[in-house]
């Protein structure tokens, strides 16, 4: 940006304004004005600093930027064990945690030199690997882990309670009271029709209450959803 | 303005029409006769039609003077009061040599028999001189190579995948395609006297012709009225190669009730389109029949298999993230965790989100969208497709590969355990 800045066509026309108007009659200027140098992080940021030092580094700057990498390319995970390619990359599998991709431990060393890389990653496959990625998780930990400790009894103390009274004892709470997920809540007991047709006419009326703009958006959004899973996005 | 004589014309069109009367006025060769019965061609070749109308026997005739408008081929007597041209001709069809030679067929595959293969059961009934039998050899052997090929090459794609791959490459769609592409041409109407180099079937019956394995379910009533559900077991079990429920009733029924409404409707168009499939099946059949098991074979693979089609766009899914956690559970690799490689502009009008699915340190799949929701189910459907589309090589070896004489020992394919959820 600064490049745009420091135009020597800028300038000039500034300047002009004082002294008389200079027309750009030649392509001359016009083709100085437009010869910008090239974005910083184009160029080899090592080389700048030390012009001397001619090392190659291994970092390369796509541009336009990779696409999503190929169904058809199996990652290394994926491949049964009788596949020569997973024979193949068993020995680098076994060195570092994942052959598929090398990521840098951290996320601000990107233009660090392979010797240093290599060190932090085989500390990270020793570690446990939920703290060694770099990245964060979108999705949150599910709050209740599969631990299998809900007896018959449990089971039949929460229908009955679901049957009771369904609107205090929501799909939530009950999950909440019995430590299992919603999913394992809904698979066990169902809420009676009248309790189902209260919470449709509540919706309805919710529905009811949206404009045209807010109702189109949220078909436009399921049809979004639909179209994705369809593959069409 | 001068009357069009459409009754002094000599073409092909009109001598293709054997229900058109002689003395038929104007009028009515334009209009498509609904009152009159459409297919009242006579089999000379069988005795039955020969006692019962003996005052066709004569040639074809419409009234014109065959001394300033001589006929454009010297046709066998009788030519135009059979169904379908006499083997004897295509020795001098120039379009029949032409495709001979275009597809670069085997020298023992004579053009009486490729002459056989352009006539449809709907032109013409007999079927010593349609295409059924080839047809049905042909649709079995195509069959077989694109099932075991598909089976051998993608050994995990789920069935109802595996179904849509095979009709997209030996479907009626794709193989008339195929057909098309070969420069078949069809006749306006099937009859004794057209090219034997043309196809013919007629738009007006849809001919009695077996094609396909599949038997019809008891209960196809109710699956039509109550739209009851039919899963993939049973599909495999009863119905046709390409998981679709045999209903010849109702196929038939609608055929006979649209057919004959107006001309270049979406049934006709079905029609040609089943008649060219099954052109080029009964040709794949007659390359069997005459020069052997590895020719078919060649001649499959170049014309069927070496089409382009995309497995990844066949792919539909619904619950994708459940899915891979199943599919994660079950081959016992750590539970997938969706994380964000990068964004841009997320408080912008159009953020980007590329958004990987991770088991373990294991990269399993990539994606990017303009919401997180949508980039995380993205990359699930990524590493989903890219579990079923997984491939042991370009070259792969099928079962058919042990039928040559020099044959290396079969090394056992990879097949898959099975699929992750029930559809």
């Amino acid at each position: 940006m600064e490049a745009i800045a420091t135009r020597p066509a800028v300038s000039c026309c500034r300047r002009a304004a004082f002294t008389g108007v200079r027309h750009k009659s030649t392509a001359a200027r016009t083709r100085r004005a437009l010869k910008i140098p090239p974005h910083p992080s184009f160029l080899n940021s090592s080389s700048s600093t030390s012009p001397t030092d001619h090392t190659t580094t291994d970092q390369i700057i796509y541009n336009p930027p990779s696409s999503a990498a190929s169904v058809f390319h199996t990652p290394f995970k994926f491949l049964p064990k009788s596949d020569p390619r997973r024979r193949a990359n068993l020995a680098s599998e076994l060195l570092a945690a994942s052959t598929t991709i090398q990521y840098p431990s951290s996320s601000s060393s990107s233009s660090t030199t392979p010797s240093t890389s290599t060190q932090p990653q085989s500390d990270a496959a020793s570690s446990s690997s939920a703290e060694a990625n770099p990245f964060p998780s979108i999705e949150g930990a599910p709050r209740y882990r599969a631990r299998h400790h809900l007896t018959k009894a449990d089971i039949e103390e929460m229908r009955r309670l679901r049957a009771a009274d369904p609107a205090t004892n929501t799909v939530q709470a009950l999950s909440a009271r019995f430590q299992c997920s919603k999913l394992f809540v809904m698979m066990c007991c169902q809420a009676p029709p009248e309790r189902k047709e209260q919470v449709r006419a509540e919706l309805e009326r919710a529905r009811d209450r949206w404009g045209p703009r807010r109702a189109a958006a949220r078909d436009e959004r399921r049809a979004r959803m639909g179209m994705l899973f369809n593959g069409e996005l | 303005m001068k009357r069009l004589r459409l009754d002094r014309w000599t073409g092909q069109l009109l001598l293709a029409r054997p229900g058109a009367s002689p003395a038929s006025t104007p009028r009515a060769v334009l209009r498509p006769a609904v009152a009159a019965p459409r297919c009242t061609a006579v089999r000379c070749q069988s005795t039955g039609a020969v006692s019962q109308i003996p005052g066709e026997v004569e040639d074809y005739h419409d009234g014109t003077d065959p001394i300033r408008f001589p006929p454009l081929e010297q046709l066998p007597p009788r030519a135009t009061s059979l169904p379908s041209p006499t083997p004897v001709r295509a020795l001098q069809s120039a379009k029949l040599a032409a495709l001979h030679a275009r597809l670069s067929l085997p020298e023992r595959l004579p053009l009486q028999t490729l002459a056989r293969a352009l006539v449809d059961a709907s032109a013409d009934e007999n079927p010593q001189f349609n295409n059924t039998n080839l047809a049905f050899v042909g649709q079995t052997l195509i069959n077989y190579h694109v099932a075991e090929w598909l089976m051998c090459r993608y050994p995990r794609l789920p069935m109802d995948i595996l179904y849509a791959a095979m009709k997209g490459y030996a479907g009626p769609t794709a193989l008339h395609h195929v057909a098309r592409s070969w420069g078949i041409e069809h006749a306006a109407a099937p009859g004794g006297e057209v090219d034997p180099g043309l196809l013919q079937f007629s738009m007006h019956k849809p001919g009695d012709a077996i094609t396909g394995f599949g038997y019809r379910r008891a209960e196809i009533e109710g699956m039509k009225k109550y739209k009851w559900r039919h899963g993939m077991s049973s599909r495999v079990v009863f119905d046709d190669d390409f998981g679709e429920v045999v209903d010849t009733e109702q196929s038939k029924e609608e055929l006979r009730a649209r057919a004959d409404t107006e001309y270049g409707n979406e049934y006709t168009r079905s029609l040609a389109e089943k008649a060219y499939a099954t052109c080029a099946r009964a040709v794949a059949g007659a390359i069997y029949a005459h020069a052997g098991r590895d020719a078919a074979k060649a001649f499959i693979r170049a014309h069927v298999l070496s089409r382009t089609l995309d497995l990844s766009r066949l792919f539909a899914f619904k619950k994708p993230t459940r899915e891979l956690s199943l599919l994660c559970a079950r081959e016992d690799f750590e539970p997938p965790v969706a994380r964000l490689l990068s964004e841009t502009g997320r408080l912008s009008r159009t953020p980007v989100f590329v958004v990987g699915i991770f088991s373990g340190r294991d990269k399993l799949g990539e994606a990017a969208g303009p919401s997180l929701e949508h980039a995380r189910n993205k990359a699930a459907m990524n590493a989903l497709k890219s579990w079923y589309l997984y491939s042991p090589g370009e070259a792969v070896r099928v079962p058919s590969d042990m039928l040559a004489d020099d044959a290396k020992p079969w090394e056992p394919a990879y097949i898959d355990m099975g699929e992750i959820i029930g559809r």
